[in-house]
């Protein structure tokens, strides 16, 4: 039930956005329709199958593809396809190595056949987690340690996993070896919010809801679009955004073109290290963050901060920075559970419009009067 | 070859100078631009409140941190090659980092923390360090115990590398059984910091040092006798059983108080005597003592200003820098002198 209030939303977004002429209907938008976004993830009509080829599975794995042939059960498999590269759709048996995943199929209306996850305690889906209790869900383990003869016993049609570093070492390779299929999702690398949503049409084929997941996408990219166009518009004064929190002595600082980077400066936000590109996070001294956080306006995901006193807990010298004295202090953490869930990481995959809302309206609260965030909390 | 009363008077006083030069410096070299005149005006409250804030809650604690570490792991270490008569005894083999590396394991990387501090109260912030404190403190207390009861030392140095290893087993367990986000902060842990305390933390860890420091200079006589064997000094009246346990004791709060504060700081203690011993020419702890003291002082100094040679805002763990720079240093001390003597 918890995901039908944003689509509420997306949909008063959608109406308030037709006056600007004819909106498409989404059921036009086809498969191979391009959205602009370079993703890694390419879905093609071939003959009697859907070829998906995943570019860039991992990190550092510059060139290499890997392609699979989604095939329907009663079709024929197409000529010189390896059994190998085969999955059969509509699935009936998933097992999820992400809560991305688990996001997806719920999007979809499709939970019911998650047979399997990792780590059950960072799953906020309230659905979900009835189903580990339950029993109908398991609990496979983490990468490095997963419960193998887990895996083959529950017989998955896909593992849907993802690759850190090149898994051709890891415990997922030797299931692929065992003959499960294994699908190295890269959803999480794509540096585009809208990129990341994509993969939604991959559990659309995966589960038979090819209609189903396009329409979500149009939807959620057009109000995102629509959210952006209105930011850019308003042309005001973009306030400095800081990120992240410190931890010991070092600060991990997300280059500007990371995921959460191009939230920030879609929302009208300057993103202080937004300068700075890269793969991966940097470290960095905290004396260096905190003198050019001085600028900032905004602070963003502290950490598991959940109240100013648990920031100066850990550091007393945050304290003093210019957006904790002035309470503009916001977390990801409005929906968490009792363990290490949060919705953040999970749904907001599926709904980048919804978490730009929540970022314009910290960042140009004038923008969105009277918006209440669903996935933010202003720091008290 | 200089007279060794000379020496020993020239090289306190070149170290102490070294060391108040390198206090300096590493308040002027940080990972933001500042010169000379906008740090002193910032010691002295009349700088640039930005300027301020850095010099006097980020360079002032984290410089004398790096002293009373550098300081205590020495001392802790020499401690321990004297008691064990084993030049490659270190703080480390006594198991008390692992014990502080168990405690903050069990904090970090499962839900349940071992310690839980009311939120806001006058302890937030202190939990990872009263884990480490507790974790160190079991291990020390059972290795005085096994102590009162073994004649041989040796024993007592077994049990402490198997205590160790166990522990070792335990934290690995653990972290087999954590996810990516939680072995982070632990592994960051483990790379050792003196760049995180505050200034209660600070004159706690003072004051443990300082405790620390005063039992091991109560104890250098004994210790001289120590160097001679255990026949010695026991024909010189030194009561071994009693002499031991307050040398574990002090050299066990000196080591885990740092392990609680700044992580496992590697390498300085089982280094820095031997680099005391060669510059002062000596095996008389009541110069070593000192000496290992000052050594260590400016060794850590130098290796927070070295972590942030990279420039633009980047830092090297100062475990990878006291343990890359120092090795050298040392590999080549002893080569030059062909060997490190064999007097323990």
């Amino acid at each position: 039930m918890s995901r039908i209030i944003p689509l509420i939303i997306s949909a008063a977004l959608l109406i308030s956005s037709c006056r600007h002429g004819v909106n498409p209907p989404v059921a036009e938008q086809s498969m191979d329709d391009s959205l602009n976004v370079a993703g890694r993830l390419k879905l093609e009509k071939v003959a009697g199958a859907t070829r998906a080829t995943v570019t860039n599975p991992w990190q550092n794995s510059t060139g290499k593809e890997l392609v699979w042939y989604l095939v329907q059960r009663d079709s024929a498999v197409p000529g010189d396809v390896s059994e190998d590269q085969i999955i059969r759709v509509p699935v009936s048996r998933i097992v999820c190595m992400s809560v991305t995943h688990i996001a997806m199929l719920q999007a979809l209306d499709a939970g019911n056949v998650i047979a399997g996850i990792s780590g059950s305690s960072l799953v906020y889906d309230s659905v979900i987690r009835e189903g580990i209790s339950s029993g109908r869900i398991r609990d496979v383990g983490y990468e490095g340690n997963l419960n193998r003869e887990l895996i083959i016993s529950l017989n998955p049609d896909v593992l849907m996993a993802y690759g850190v570093a090149d898994p051709s070492a890891g415990s997922t390779a030797r299931l692929a070896d065992a003959g499960i299929k294994v699908f190295y999702n890269a959803d999480y690398l794509e540096e585009h919010p809208l990129a990341r949503c994509e993969w939604l049409r991959l559990f659309g084929i995966l589960t038979g809801k090819v209609q189903m997941a396009d329409s979500i996408v149009a939807s959620v990219s057009e109000a995102y679009r629509e959210l952006t166009a209105l930011v850019r518009g308003s042309a005001g004064r973009r306030p400095a955004v800081l990120l992240g929190s410190p931890w010991e002595d070092v600060w991990y600082i997300s280059p500007g073109n990371s995921y959460i980077g191009r939230l920030i400066e879609d929302a009208g936000g300057k993103y202080i290290y937004g300068e700075m590109t890269g793969a991966h996070s940097v470290p960095l001294s905290v004396e260096s963050v905190f003198r050019k956080a001085e600028e900032a306006d905004i602070w963003i995901n502290p950490g598991t901060a959940d109240r100013l006193s648990d920031i100066v807990a850990t550091d007393p010298r945050m304290a003093s920075l210019h957006p904790f004295r002035e309470g503009q202090v916001w977390n990801n953490r409005r929906r968490i559970t009792s363990g290490d869930g949060n919705d953040y990481w999970e749904s907001a995959v599926v709904r980048p419009d919804l978490l730009l809302m929540d970022l314009v309206s910290i960042i140009h609260p004038e923008l969105l009067p009277g918006f209440v965030q669903y996935y933010y909390r202003r720091l008290e | 070859m200089i007279a060794g009363r000379t020496r020993i008077v020239i090289a306190i006083a070149g170290l102490s100078l070294l060391i108040l030069l390198l206090f300096i410096a590493d308040l002027l070299l940080g990972s933001t631009h500042m010169n000379f005149a906008d740090v002193m005006g910032s010691l002295f409250g009349k700088g640039d409140p930005g300027d301020e804030i850095i010099v006097m809650q980020f360079r002032l604690p984290k410089a004398i941190t790096a002293v009373l570490a550098g300081a205590a792991m020495s001392v802790s270490g020499l401690l321990m090659q004297t008691l064990f008569r084993n030049p490659l005894a270190g703080p480390d083999v006594l198991g008390v980092s692992s014990g502080a590396g168990l405690g903050v394991a069990l904090t970090l990387l499962t839900l349940t923390p071992l310690i839980t501090l009311p939120a806001g109260s006058l302890l937030a912030g202190w939990g990872l360090i009263l884990a480490a404190w507790a974790g160190a403190g079991v291990v020390m207390l059972i290795i005085m115990a096994v102590s009162a009861r073994m004649r041989d030392i040796m024993t007592v140095l077994i049990v402490g590398l198997l205590l160790a290893s166990a522990i070792s087993a335990v934290v690995s367990l653990l972290q087999y059984f954590s996810n990516e986000a939680m072995l982070r902060t632990y592994v960051i842990w483990t790379m050792g910091n003196l760049g995180s305390i505050s200034y209660p933390q600070i004159r706690a860890l003072s004051l443990a040092t300082a405790v620390g420091l005063v039992i091991a200079f109560i104890m250098v006589k004994p210790l001289n006798a120590m160097l001679m064997g255990e026949t010695f000094s026991r024909t010189v009246g030194v009561k071994m059983q009693r002499t031991r346990i307050i040398l574990l004791a002090s050299a066990s709060i000196l080591a885990g108080s740092v392990t609680a504060f700044c992580g496992p700081l590697a390498f300085i203690g089982v280094a820095v005597p031997h680099v005391a011993r060669l510059i002062f020419g000596t095996t008389d702890h009541r110069t070593l003592m000192p000496g290992a003291a000052l050594c260590g002082a400016v060794i850590m100094l130098l290796s927070d200003i070295i972590s942030n040679a990279p420039g633009g805002g980047h830092i090297i763990p100062v475990n990878t820098v006291t343990s890359l720079v120092g090795i050298p240093v040392v590999l080549w001390i002893i080569i030059g002198k062909r060997g490190l003597g064999r007097k323990f």
